[in-house]
């Protein structure tokens, strides 16, 4: 069974349509939500929460259709969303305590619970000070474990390393992808950050003017491109050099000094090792170059 | 390798279903009880109720055993006297404060969530709308009742543990349902109209500030236009009055306030009531959108 399931979904504010037919299917692993702003990622993430009704089409969550049985689908997954949202006037365990609660647990199970999370996400040293006194990557972190406490199998993730440090940042995409390699979490993570995707997920949905225009595994998406590969030579580079630009490539040295080499498309490739050869030399490094997520995105945008 | 994996356990617990609304009054009254200035409200409303029970034990000693002279004077001095309207002016200088204590816990309940984007935290949760709203009203009614039904009926029981007999309970079983009913008159209205105020505004002072000046405003509609049309019965249009008008009726005391018949006043604080409930559940529909 898909854990999320979106056929032909239309979602419109007013006059303004935000999402335009959209169907995916998300059957677990981690999935990036990429867009430009205002392509409807929010609003995509609000029709599964169950916030928004659509228009037309149908949507589910677990089975569970949206809006109606939005409650039961509710159940099973945590939310953070982008924004800064925390109860200022009580402790990160009072708070989780009764994010706990509201999900039907027993406040001594909810509390035990809120203890374990908070450890987890890194706050247990500053889970009774009152949360109007935390820094921004703290109220991130307790919105990420508010998400956790109930053990969801799904994680709706907007923007997730808002206003976190290098450091912190790291620690996060580290917890969100343990989360979905050793516990089986289904996360779907919308992130205007490219890097953080690419760290985290194996599948990616792009979004723009509130339709889906790519989607795929990472891996296939950022295929190796037919002509363009990088090169490094032992020794000779300079007349290893020479000798492509006579076979018709076109160069460019990298700052790490090795060749970034376009062949003709009819060349075969084999032709680097046999000038190599012919040069006295040997080819040390030898990789295909293949598309960056981000010149991915932006064509999937019409922006390239 | 390290000695422990930092981790947390899978939860299989079964979840409770339904009732989320009493975990929010659970935890909006750990939170009002934790203000001390919220104590110290409630403090000031034990002045007034132990006013009342002196009045009711020395009243009903007196009635009992009492054979002084003095002691006896004192049970035919009106302010001394128990019946049915010490508990309707129990409630009805209750009001006031019940007006303030809502008004200090409940114009910062809604749009404190608002402020802090609680809103979308909360309904990704299998809350329901109503349950929030639910949640918030009980608080300020259980306040409410903390200041009103609660000690009034406690008061009506006292009367009759001091004053035991037949008499005295044939006088008073009638009391704590109109207790319990005038109670709901005053609390409900204030406290929907405190949350639904503190839905519409941007922070808690501008809520205050609004219900006070929205009330007062009221009061002084309903004093002037009845003198400027002379017609005494436009004076339901104040809330204070209309509330007074029901609570005269539900405790069988000389009408003061104006001839039209009580249903019209219950008719208006119904009014009042489904008007909060609507503007209440339609700001934190939008809220839910467009958060």
């Amino acid at each position: 069974m898909a854990i999320v399931e979106l056929k032909n979904v239309e979602v419109s504010y007013g006059a303004t349509k935000a999402l335009r037919g959209v169907t995916c299917t998300v059957e677990g692993g981690a999935v990036g939500l990429l867009g430009p702003n205002g392509a409807g990622k929010s609003t995509l993430l609000k029709t599964l929460l169950g916030f928004i009704r659509a228009d037309a089409g149908e949507a589910s969550l677990f089975g569970f259709r949206l809006p109606a049985q939005a409650l039961e689908a509710r159940q099973r997954l945590g939310y953070m969303p982008e924004r800064d949202a925390v109860g200022r006037k009580v402790s990160a365990v009072s708070f989780l305590t009764y994010c706990g609660c509201l999900f039907g647990m027993k406040r001594t199970d909810a509390m035990e619970r809120a203890h374990e999370v908070l450890n987890y996400v890194g706050m247990g040293d500053s889970r009774y000070r009152k949360m109007q006194t935390y820094s921004t990557g703290m109220c991130q972190r307790i919105k990420f474990a508010q998400a956790l406490v109930h053990d969801p199998k799904l994680l709706l993730l907007d923007e997730p390393t808002n206003g976190l440090d290098p450091e912190g940042r790291i620690e996060m995409l580290e917890l969100i992808k343990e989360l979905v390699t050793k516990r089986g979490v289904t996360v779907l993570l919308s992130s205007h950050l490219l890097p953080d995707v690419e760290h985290v997920c194996d599948h990616m949905l792009v979004i723009h003017q509130g339709r889906i225009v790519r989607e795929g595994s990472i891996g296939a998406l950022t295929t190796a491109r037919e002509n363009l590969f990088e090169i490094r030579v032992r020794e000779h580079q300079e007349t290893y050099r020479t000798a492509l630009e006579t076979a018709g490539c076109v160069l460019q040295t990298l700052p790490n000094g090795n060749l970034l080499v376009e062949k003709p498309a009819l060349l075969d490739p084999r032709v680097f090792f046999e000038i190599a050869r012919a040069q006295n030399t040997h080819v040390r490094h030898f990789v295909p170059v293949r598309h960056r997520l981000e010149e991915v995105f932006m064509q999937a945008i019409g922006r390239h | 390798m390290p000695i422990y994996e930092q981790t947390y356990r899978a939860y299989d617990g079964k979840p409770l279903q339904g009732f989320r609304w009493w975990v929010m009054v659970k935890q909006e009254l750990r939170i009002l009880f934790g203000t001390r200035a919220f104590v110290y409200l409630l403090i000031v409303a034990v002045i007034h109720t132990s006013f009342r029970v002196f009045q009711i034990t020395v009243y009903d000693m007196v009635s009992v055993s009492s054979q002084t002279p003095a002691l006896m004077a004192l049970k035919n001095v009106a302010m001394m006297q128990v019946d049915e309207r010490t508990f309707f002016d129990y409630l009805r200088i209750q009001s006031s404060l019940v007006f303030i204590v809502t008004l200090f816990a409940g114009s910062g309940m809604i749009c404190n969530d608002f402020r802090d984007n609680l809103i979308e935290i909360y309904f990704s949760k299998p809350l329901t709308r109503l349950d929030y709203i639910a949640g918030k009203t009980i608080t300020l009614v259980l306040v409410g009742a903390l200041l009103t039904a609660i000690p009034d009926t406690l008061l009506v029981v006292l009367h009759n543990l001091l004053a035991p007999g037949r008499e005295t309970l044939r006088e008073t079983y009638w009391i704590p349902f109109s207790i319990l009913a005038f109670s709901a008159c005053i609390v409900l209205p204030c406290a929907l109209g405190v949350l639904a105020s503190s839905a519409l505004f941007s922070s808690e002072r501008y809520a205050g500030i609004a219900v006070f000046m929205i009330l007062f405003g009221n009061s002084a509609l309903g004093t002037a236009l009845p003198e400027l049309v002379r017609n005494p019965n436009f004076s339901i249009i104040s809330l204070p009055m209309a509330v007074n008008r029901v609570g005269e009726t539900l405790f069988a005391q000389p009408r003061k306030s104006f001839p039209l018949h009580w249903g019209w006043s219950a008719l208006f604080i119904g009014l009042v009531c489904a008007f909060c409930c609507w503007a209440l559940a339609s700001r934190i529909r939008r809220a839910e959108r467009a958060s």
